[in-house]
């Protein structure tokens, strides 16, 4: 059974990087001479975080974009804990104004502290339903992260207070879902955006220490 | 395209099978001793006693017939494994008693509606009815931070079966007191590593209120933070554990914030004198918190221990010690 969703999972991911879009774009800006989309964010997300991303419109019909992205938090180890996530997403339907799109990422993420070291592969799952016009936009997403297999090794000081403990791969880890409201305003090639919701562990009663999310970031669409 | 596409197609499954499927053997989060110590219901090995219908870790040392000092750590739901030099009381002629408190440590889980304020009092007592030998023996009580806490609730409705208390750096007893307290404890920086410490584990673990190895685990790594770079409460490094109880840490500070306490109504009543500890290097604790809240008491005798943070029986215990020493023999 695992085996088959694996496969799912594997198939789903190779169409998202085919087919996908960025998730905070508007639609309705999207122009076929400038291409590529850079972004640059700031947010809470587990942590008080910084982000790069990279997209690129694909030329097909439907606006589509194919994304990664690359995020860490603040603090005085910058390279310890980060979060990469390869895919995009598409709009799947519009009625007027009104968009529907869908986007598919994987992720690799990493964590150290003093006392261990994760390194996982998970996937990230998202609805968005908004209001989309050339200049502004908002929106409602529904998300699932799931956090699907993660090496853990234990520090020497983890070690020392129980040398029982495993290293090792851990299948499955973890799952958040994720919704919330995100809003964005184009100015010439530029894109500020705003997006700010809440999380909820996969049993739907559990939180996480910090259960919401934000992000404040902008977009520059440009042309090589 | 299609050649391309199913290539495509393959090579990712090849990659994902291959970490999943070959040699790399994998683990449950949630497998019993995986990555949290069994507990007594899991290893018979572990000393143990029944008492209020639950299993406790629990050990004593020294001559049982000497003045019995009960040791109650700190959390709720840590261990008393960073408790451990006081030990040493045994050879100073007390008979010490050691135990983890219920779903703490290595003692036995129970689900959250399991936990209150009242049955940690019951345990506490039934801990004192299973090592006392005799009803002349005296009983004093050394506690740390939440055990400083469950000590002084204990105090309060029993101040005649008590001889004596050392009291370490409690959030309060009250609970806007430890309200306050735990703001100034976990004084979060948005830009310190001990944040991301503290949270960036909640993206890739996360586990149903039942799972309790894998919330014992989250718990024992977001306790990096504590020892973190700039940690308000003064640690100067890690305190060892056995597992932290993550079920009861969060179901008893629900309670304290739905229901409140306050274990200072009957303190005056309290005469004998209660040495109260505060660490020299804790910011969130301080002198000045450490007289309010030790005034609760009728008759203190303050002490600041030099040279350590909040854990000061295991960075400061050789400051503790003859402190303690002292104490416990003028009372003995």
């Amino acid at each position: 059974m695992k085996k088959i969703a694996l496969s799912i999972f594997a198939t789903l991911l190779f169409h998202a990087s085919e087919n996908a879009t960025a998730q905070s774009v508007n639609w309705r800006s999207l122009k076929s001479d400038q291409p590529h989309i850079a972004d640059l964010h700031v947010g809470l997300d587990n942590g008080f975080i910084a982000g790069i991303g990279y997209g690129h419109k694909l030329k097909i019909k439907q606006p589509a974009l194919i994304n990664a992205e690359f995020s860490i938090p603040f603090g005085k180890n910058l390279t310890d804990d980060f979060k990469a996530k390869l895919g995009g997403g598409a709009e799947v339907a519009r009625i007027e104004n009104v968009s529907f799109s869908v986007g598919v990422h994987g992720i690799f993420r990493r964590y150290q502290s003093e006392l261990v070291r994760l390194a996982g592969f998970g996937s990230e799952f998202v609805a968005v339903a908004g209001y989309y016009r050339p200049k502004w936009y908002v929106a409602g997403e529904f998300g699932f992260d799931k956090a699907i297999i993660t090496h853990i090794k234990n520090s020497p000081i983890m070690k020392e207070y129980y040398p029982g403990g495993q290293d090792g791969w851990y299948i499955p880890t973890g799952g958040n879902f994720f919704y919330g409201i995100k809003s964005g305003l184009s100015i010439k090639n530029c894109e500020l955006y705003v997006k700010m919701g809440k999380t909820i562990s996969e049993d739907l009663k559990t939180t996480a220490t910090l259960p919401v999310y934000c992000q404040v970031g902008a977009n520059v669409k440009f042309n090589l | 395209m299609k050649l391309k596409t199913s290539f495509k197609k393959i090579a990712l499954m090849l990659i994902i099978a291959g970490i999943t499927f070959t040699g790399c053997k994998k683990y449950e989060l949630g497998a019993p001793g995986n990555l949290v110590p069994k507990t007594v219901m899991e290893d018979p090995s572990l000393p143990s006693i029944l008492v209020n219908n639950t299993w406790l870790h629990a050990e004593a040392y020294g001559n049982p017939a000497d003045p019995m000092v009960v040791v109650l750590h700190g959390g709720p739901g840590n261990d008393y494994r960073p408790m451990l030099n006081c030990k040493e009381l045994a050879l100073d002629g007390y008979y010490v008693v050691f135990y983890d408190q219920r779903g703490s440590g290595l003692s036995q889980r129970h689900s959250k509606d399991v936990y209150n304020m009242k049955i940690m009092f019951d345990d506490l007592s039934g801990v004192i009815k299973y090592y006392r030998k005799s009803p002349s023996q005296k009983v004093f009580f050394i506690g740390l931070s939440w055990g400083a806490m469950l000590a002084t609730g204990y105090i309060n409705a029993n101040p005649g079966d008590i001889h004596g208390a050392i009291i370490a750096e409690p959030g309060g007893f009250t609970f806007d007191d430890v309200k306050g307290y735990v703001s100034r404890a976990r004084k979060f920086k948005l830009f310190d590593e001990g944040l991301n410490d503290a949270l960036y584990t909640d993206q890739i673990i996360t586990g149903k209120q039942n799972e309790h190895e894998i919330l014992d685990y989250k718990r024992a790594l977001s306790s990096a933070y504590a020892f973190s770079a700039g940690n308000t409460e003064g640690y100067t490094g890690p305190v060892p554990f056995w597992r932290f109880g993550a079920i009861v840490n969060s179901s008893l500070l629900e309670i304290g914030r739905k229901e409140g306490f306050n274990w200072t109504t009957n303190l005056t009543q309290y005469k004998t004198k209660v040495l109260f500890l505060y660490s020299e290097l804790s910011t969130a604790y301080g002198r000045e918190y450490a007289q309010k809240i030790s005034s609760a008491y009728p008759n203190v005798q303050l002490e600041q221990i030099n040279g350590s943070g909040h854990d000061m029986f295991f960075f400061g215990w050789n400051n503790v010690h003859p402190l303690a020493l002292n104490y416990l023999n003028s009372l003995k």
